[in-house]
């Protein structure tokens, strides 16, 4: 479904240059839920922006169901942002000034879906992520689960394909943590949506199929979960962290 | 962040000896950031600065008050829309000191965190302030005395006068400015000093996160206020057309009602009708735009409607002020197109007394005496009756004789007209000129009939009583209309110079003395005319002018001052937009839209009161007074005019300062 291609990314002038990413390549498969990690400044939301096509990249290539999106226009790049990708952020950005029902509504109206049908989408995915009764209330008047819940619900109520999640349970405690990352293990195996999750918490990674290590912009390391259980997973995550040295103190 | 602009060594502050200086090293770069921050705020103060010492620059100007009797009640009425304008500055300084508070209640919360007492931080808000006041004022009174020279050339061209430049600076103008600046410093200081001194460090510290209530929730409870304030609006409306005062008062208070009401209610009602009409609020932009809107009226409901109300006062200002000066000038126009015209009622009299006078005293150039009689029947004026608003000094048609009319025209440089035998013109002013046209009926006189032979309406010196005619006269040949009674004498003459104030007035003593054994007489000059119109001018028409000015600008500040301070807000919401797929062309419309219901709900209910009123009172004057510049449409439309060009320019600046803060690059 996604496939990156060698993509870098510098950042500053001439004179002083900041590779972000280097010569980073991997493929994620439809359906899949992929985690990755690092430690701050690793390139981890770098890769997750150029992805998103927030940020360009400097050299490579980035294939989203083989469409070249690092070469598309403006115009285009929005049309794909709103058609096929879902965000999640560690900050919920959620509108203030909308209730929950109408920030998820806010996706399916930016996709021009028919008025009438966005009550009814947004009724249906509220259900299965379990926040209908708090529909009619404003961003500050719920928790902070249940914004990431509603976040959720926005990022694939317009049948987005790619879920983009940047550190979702960095706001969190640790119930609303589990929860949530529950939530994203119930949209990825049973709604079948493709989740690309970025977080520096071990104990998050573990709920991912797979997981990707990254270390000064480029890919030090690959976890495959397989058939293990996901403590052992998660021990298999912190040995390859302590491997990668100095985040000791981000994964306890 | 703020605190680290403000101080790079905040422990310093503590330091017992050192504060002082901290305090004042800190309000002056907080002062400067103020002043940068919240420019518009500063610049309207500046504006306002320098109106304010223009004006009372024509107070002690002795220049101006030299210009006519009547001016000496000038500085009277400046004053008085001086003490309005002070009332009006001080709450806009008071709003947004306290605004400013609120949003940098966390900073002042670190300095008292980190030592700094409470009454410091009082003084250093208050120095602060007193900078940016200062500045303000040394700014404004500098542009002020550019305004005053504008002013001074408009006053001085109302009186036919020759501006020449002289650069007049005024310390009793100075002086004036200067207290009233204090006085609106005063006030705010007061309110904002007391806030900090009693709040505690938390209060300080969390004061920005403190949700803001929303005013009005409940279904039907909105749904009854907000139909009493538009049943308010209405009935105040009206009220304020009714004409008396004491209706008008009870008005002015019906349209507060509805202002406050429509804009507390309105807002929880919007939501309520898109709630049951959810296929309309998720189309297009319509989600967003109404629900930003929503949020501010939810919000600022009040500074809404006191901005709507500062609204409906600018253009009922403007509008009277534009209908004084149409008043004022139109009768001019219609009075004095002689430059001396004596009417004498009494026909045992004649003009021997001022003919002695004027002879002796005043250069004339071309003068006449004639009669004016009366006719046989009331038909011309019953005609006028029946089809307009026409009010009646005669109970017959007057009529002139032909070569007293031709007389007339040759000394205005009119062109000849010629009269048929058996016919009759009609000659009126112009806003009868229309209808009489279509007046083809025959007139009896001595015997004969007479037919319409055209309709002429030059000025003529038709207002009024005893003059030629009453708005109109017909003008019939001279064998038909010395059979008539005469209605009574006329003089009129044209000078080599306009006669001065006291040649006018020993005019008015010759009146005097006659006026004791006979009727009085109706003296009009030109000169003096215009002089009185100028007088009143200055004395109404500026001072109402002054107060729309300051009012327009306090309020598009207001809002101007409210919707930059949100820029992060929007910031926000259109980067989410962005990361969510919208496209830069409809986030722009978006922004579009938000801006433009926002700077629109204020400005829509002084146009609903506004209009209506102005309309009203531009047709109370009698007729034919307020016709072409001065018709009640035009002053409308540049009423209207006037006040949105003011406003647009805020909009203008407000946006462009948005746009650049608010779009992702």
């Amino acid at each position: 479904m996604l496939e990156v291609k060698n993509i870098e990314k510098y950042y500053g002038s001439k004179n002083n240059v900041t590779k972000a990413l280097d010569r980073v390549s991997f493929q994620v498969a439809d359906g899949e839920f992929i985690a990755i990690m690092g430690a701050s400044g690793s390139g981890k939301t770098t890769l997750l922006n150029c992805i998103s096509t927030i940020d360009t990249v400097s050299a490579g290539d980035i294939l989203l169901d083989g469409e070249n999106i690092s070469q598309l226009p403006s115009r285009e790049l929005a049309r794909f942002r709103r058609e096929r990708l879902g965000f999640v952020f560690q900050d919920f950005n959620l509108l203030d000034t909308l209730t929950v029902e109408e920030n998820i509504g806010l996706a399916l109206a930016l996709n021009h879906i028919p008025p009438h049908k966005v009550q009814e989408q947004v009724s249906a995915v509220a259900g299965k992520l379990e926040i209908k009764d708090i529909l009619e209330k404003f961003p500050y008047q719920i928790s902070g689960g249940q914004k990431q819940r509603a976040a959720c619900a926005r990022a694939m109520v317009a049948g987005q394909s790619l879920l983009l999640a940047d550190e979702p349970t960095g706001a969190l405690d640790s119930k609303a943590s589990k929860n949530l990352l529950e939530i994203l293990t119930k949209m990825n195996r049973d709604m079948g949506a493709t989740i690309l999750m970025v977080t520096h918490d071990a104990y998050s990674a573990g709920y991912a199929h797979r997981v990707l290590f990254l270390k000064d912009g480029r890919l030090f390391n690959e976890l495959l979960r397989g058939d293990r259980a996901r403590q052992i997973f998660y021990h298999e995550i912190l040995d390859v962290l302590a491997l990668l040295g100095g985040d000791i103190s981000d994964v306890l | 962040m703020t605190f680290f602009n403000a101080s790079k060594n905040p422990s310093a502050a503590a330091r017992p000896g050192e504060s002082g200086g901290v305090v004042l090293r800190l309000s002056l770069r907080n002062a400067r950031r103020q002043a940068r921050d919240y420019l518009v705020y500063f610049a309207t103060i500046v504006m306002v600065a320098a109106l304010i010492y223009s004006f009372n620059g024509l107070i002690f100007s002795q220049e101006i008050r030299n210009l006519a009797a009547q001016m000496a009640t000038l500085p009277m009425m400046i004053v008085l829309a001086g003490a309005v304008v002070i009332a009006i500055i001080s709450w806009l300084v008071s709003y947004t000191i306290q605004f400013m508070l609120g949003r940098r209640s966390r900073e002042f919360g670190i300095y008292v965190l980190i030592g700094l007492e409470p009454q410091q931080v009082a003084r250093l808000f208050f120095l602060e302030n007193l900078v940016v006041g200062g500045c303000a004022l040394i700014l404004g009174v500098l542009l002020g005395n550019l305004f005053y020279q504008i002013l001074r050339a408009i006053v001085l061209s109302l009186f036919g006068q020759a501006y020449t430049f002289s650069f007049a600076f005024s310390p009793g103008a100075v002086g004036l400015t200067f207290l009233c600046f204090a006085l609106i410093y005063l006030f705010a200081q007061l309110k904002s000093r007391r806030r900090i001194r009693s709040m505690k460090i938390h209060d300080l510290l969390c004061f920005d996160r403190q949700n803001e209530e929303a005013v009005i929730c409940a279904g039907k409870k909105r749904l009854r206020i907000f139909t009493l304030s538009l049943v308010s609006g209405f009935v105040g409306t009206l009220l304020l057309m009714a004409g008396s005062p004491l209706l008008g008062l009870i008005g002015a208070g019906c349209v507060i009602v509805f202002l406050y009401g429509f804009f507390l209610s309105f807002a929880s009602g919007v939501p309520a009708y898109f709630h049951k009409r959810p296929e309309k609020k998720y189309r297009g932009q319509t989600l967003l735009v109404f629900r930003t809107l929503t949020a501010k009226l939810a919000t600022m409901g009040t500074v809404m409607a006191t901005i709507s109300l500062l609204f409906t006062a600018t253009l009922i200002s403007e509008g009277s002020g534009l209908i004084f000066q149409g008043l004022f000038y139109g009768r001019v126009r219609e009075n004095s197109c002689f430059d001396i015209m004596i009417g004498i009622a009494d026909l045992r009299q004649d003009h021997g007394d001022y003919l002695e006078y004027l002879q002796e005293y005043v250069p004339i150039k071309s003068q006449y005496q004639y009669e004016v009689y009366r006719g046989e029947n009331a038909q011309v004026q019953a005609y006028l009756q029946d089809n307009t608003t026409y009010y009646t000094y005669h109970d017959r048609d007057l009529v002139m004789a032909y070569s007293d009319y031709a007389s007339l025209r040759r000394m205005l440089g009119y062109p000849e007209v010629p009269l048929e035998d058996g016919q009759y013109l009609l000659h009126c002013r112009t806003y009868l000129e229309k209808l009489l046209t279509k007046y083809t009926y025959s007139v009896p006189l001595g015997g004969q009939t007479l037919s319409p032979g055209g309709v002429h309406s030059e000025p003529l010196g038709q207002y009024g009583w005893d003059v030629n005619g009453s708005d109109y006269i017909l003008v019939v040949p001279d064998a038909l209309a010395e059979l008539c009674p005469i209605n009574h004498r006329l003089y009129v003459a044209m000078t080599a110079e306009p006669l001065c104030e006291d040649q006018y007035n020993r005019l008015r003593e010759i009146r005097k003395k006659r006026s004791e054994y006979s009727d009085y007489d109706n003296i009009i000059v030109r000169a003096q005319e215009e002089r009185e119109a100028a007088a009143m001018t200055a004395m109404t028409v500026f001072p109402l002018y002054y107060l729309a000015l300051v009012l327009t600008m306090t309020s598009a500040t207001v809002l101007t001052i409210q919707l930059l301070s949100e820029s992060s807000r929007y910031r926000h919401q259109f980067r989410l937009l962005e990361k969510l797929g919208m496209d830069r062309r409809e986030m722009t419309v978006t922004l579009r839209k938000q801006f433009a219901f926002y700077y629109a709900m204020p400005a829509l209910p002084p146009l609903l009161i506004g209009i209506p009123f102005i309309r009203n009172l531009a047709m109370s004057p009698e007729p034919g007074i307020l016709v072409g510049t001065s018709s009640p449409a035009a002053i409308i439309a540049t009423a209207v005019g006037l006040y949105l060009s003011i406003y647009l320019l805020y909009i203008l600046l407000a946006y462009n300062s948005l746009k650049r803060g608010v779009f992702p690059e």
